[in-house]
């Protein structure tokens, strides 16, 4: 009997390990290779000096290195809420049975499919200070003061790039929105219209509520999004003016490829795992897995 | 009530025109001929439309070669990451498969991890296959990342699945990879079409692991042309907006065909 069991298994087991295969190959390999190398002085060529955790005391000393968190730590907040709220409303709106409300869907997701270097080319062409759309539109509407040079100025650049990436992943959100709306018993609003509650009601009290699932999934996918955040901000400010814009994976590759730090870069990149591991482990800790693995509690 | 509703396009059609400027000023600049830089509302539309700026593109530039390439990168490791993902996500969700959990958590590890910190061990893993610098092992790299997207999103409508259909199936004699390949593949359809953008969107896009695991001309996709544009051509606005095109008219028409799917296949709905 048992061995019927361990064949069945093994059966079994053959239908995971494609999968598992390439998983190690491209994914746990490079973990323990960016372990290791965290652990030298190496410029990637000639042989590394091993160097234990200097890399990672010298990481805590440094100055960019604390810009990037200060940057993530506005960065997730700052794009995941408007993101998440903006979709919603374009959710709620493109529920309804409304006439050509796939054609509004579909305008409204394109720019979360266009490649990172397409928006970041065309946002920063926008964003021109000389020649852009919003300083001509706003020197012909009269407010001359607004011809910044917002890429280019260490003050703003952060938040001209995250307004940038909240018009690209906002039709996510929705669609992410507008499938947890699916899943709402309707019932439940025919029962809170007969006790007469108003849209809003409805709205902040029933739907909102039950849509935690959603919330919770863009969560989690956009605290991972923005610690990875990489090819708009290399395309618009490469991490600058002076690291405004540098993020973790910016910076890794500023160190790994431009300075020839791999054992620095490969260190920064281990904090950022550890950082996104961490931030996922404690979701699943706090609000429990179901709503990654689609499990009801 | 359906005249209520309608009411909501006064706030739709403004907010999508608004929404949707960014792209009409690509259309808009790739469209500007070079000798004849006159133009409208804002500066984003020309008063004289030409395609000689593709054209221009097309000459300077083997596009169609380059076209090739992505799908040679994209195709492989979408029908891959479909397929393993299904297999796995079957297993996963209703086969008897030791540490469950475990794979299930590690294989989550790969969403975190972001491209910019594996591409110098992944160019020694290459290197060691004897994949480095094709297009196959940039293919195998996407394929590896998206999987576990891919896993979670197809479990999640497997698990949906109601068990009678199982039964039924059970009754007919159908082993496991039966099972499998004619019952439930086919029922995941909406959530596949999800993955199917959801890796496109990675395969297609992205331009940092060419730019590092792809050394030979001939073998680049599209993505990377749009910055040595930037770079060596800084004065061809009207021919770099013109490639933008050309980089996101593929992604958009398939997306288009996947979208009826797209809100079912996220809320793990099974047909």
């Amino acid at each position: 009997m048992t061995r019927v069991t361990l064949r069945d298994r093994l059966a079994s087991f053959a239908f995971v390990l494609p999968a598992l295969i390439l998983f190690a190959v491209f994914v746990a390999y490079p973990i323990f290779y960016n372990l290791q190398a965290s652990t030298l002085q190496w410029n990637g060529a000639s042989d590394g000096t091993f160097v234990g955790l200097g890399n990672y005391g010298e990481l805590l000393r440094d100055p960019v290195f604390r810009k990037t968190l200060v940057n993530s730590a506005l960065w997730i907040p700052l794009t995941i809420v408007p993101q998440a709220l903006i979709g919603l409303a374009f959710a709620l709106m493109l529920d309804q049975p409304l006439r050509f409300r796939n054609v509004y869907r579909a305008l409204l997701f394109i720019p979360a499919v266009l490649s990172p270097v397409v928006v970041g080319i065309v946002w920063s062409q926008i964003l021109d200070p000389n020649h852009g759309t919003f300083a001509t539109v706003a020197r012909a509407l009269g407010f001359d003061s607004l011809q910044l040079n917002f890429l280019g100025d260490p003050d703003t650049a952060l938040f001209a790039v995250m307004a940038v990436n909240i018009w690209m992943f906002t039709g996510m959100s929705m669609l992410f929105y507008l499938a947890g709306l699916q899943l709402i018993d309707h019932s439940l609003f025919e029962a809170a219209k007969i006790d007469g509650a108003s849209f809003l009601q409805r709205t902040t009290r029933i739907t909102f509520p039950l849509l935690r699932t959603t919330h919770l999934t863009l969560l989690l996918l956009g605290i991972i999004g923005s610690l990875k955040t990489f090819e708009l901000i290399y395309v618009m400010t490469s991490g600058g003016p002076f690291h405004a814009t540098e993020m973790l994976p910016t910076y890794a590759f500023k160190q790994g490829f431009q300075v020839h730090e791999v054992g620095y870069a490969s260190a920064i990149s281990v904090a950022l795992l550890v950082i996104a591991v961490g931030a996922a482990l404690l979701m699943t800790r706090v609000f429990g897995a179901g709503f990654l693995t689609g499990e009801k509690k | 009530m359906s005249a209520r509703v309608n009411l909501l396009h006064l706030a739709l059609v403004p907010i999508t025109i608004v929404w949707m400027v960014p792209l009409v000023l690509v259309l808009g600049l790739a469209l500007k001929p070079t000798n004849d830089p006159s133009t409208f509302f804002f500066g984003i539309l020309p008063v004289n439309p030409s395609l000689s700026n593709f054209e221009l593109v097309f000459e300077q530039n083997p596009i169609f070669r380059y076209l090739l390439n992505s799908a040679l990168i994209a195709v492989p490791s979408v029908l891959l990451v479909v397929f393993l993902g299904a297999m796995a996500a079957y297993a996963l969700a209703l086969l008897d498969v030791p540490l469950k959990a475990l794979i299930f958590g590690v294989l989550t590890l790969a969403l975190v991890l972001p491209m910019s910190s594996i591409v110098v061990a992944t160019f020694q893993v290459l290197q060691l296959l004897g994949l480095y610098d094709t297009t196959l092992g940039v293919s195998l790299v996407y394929t590896a990342i998206g999987l576990p997207f891919g896993i979670i999103v197809i479990r999640t409508s497997f698990l949906a699945v109601p068990s009678e259909t199982r039964d039924a199936a059970v009754m007919d004699g159908a082993n496991k990879w039966q099972m499998f390949w004619r019952v439930y593949l086919p029922l995941a359809r909406p959530s596949i079409a999800v993955v199917v953008i959801w890796q496109l969107m990675l395969s297609w896009n992205d331009f940092l692991l060419p730019l590092v695991a792809l050394v030979d001309k001939n073998i680049k996709p599209l993505t990377l042309i749009p910055l040595v544009y930037r770079g060596e051509h800084f004065t061809q606005v009207g021919a770099l907006f013109a490639i933008l095109i050309v980089v996101s008219i593929p992604i958009i028409i398939t997306f288009l065909f996947a979208q009826k799917y797209l809100v079912n296949g996220l809320a793990g709905a099974v047909k």
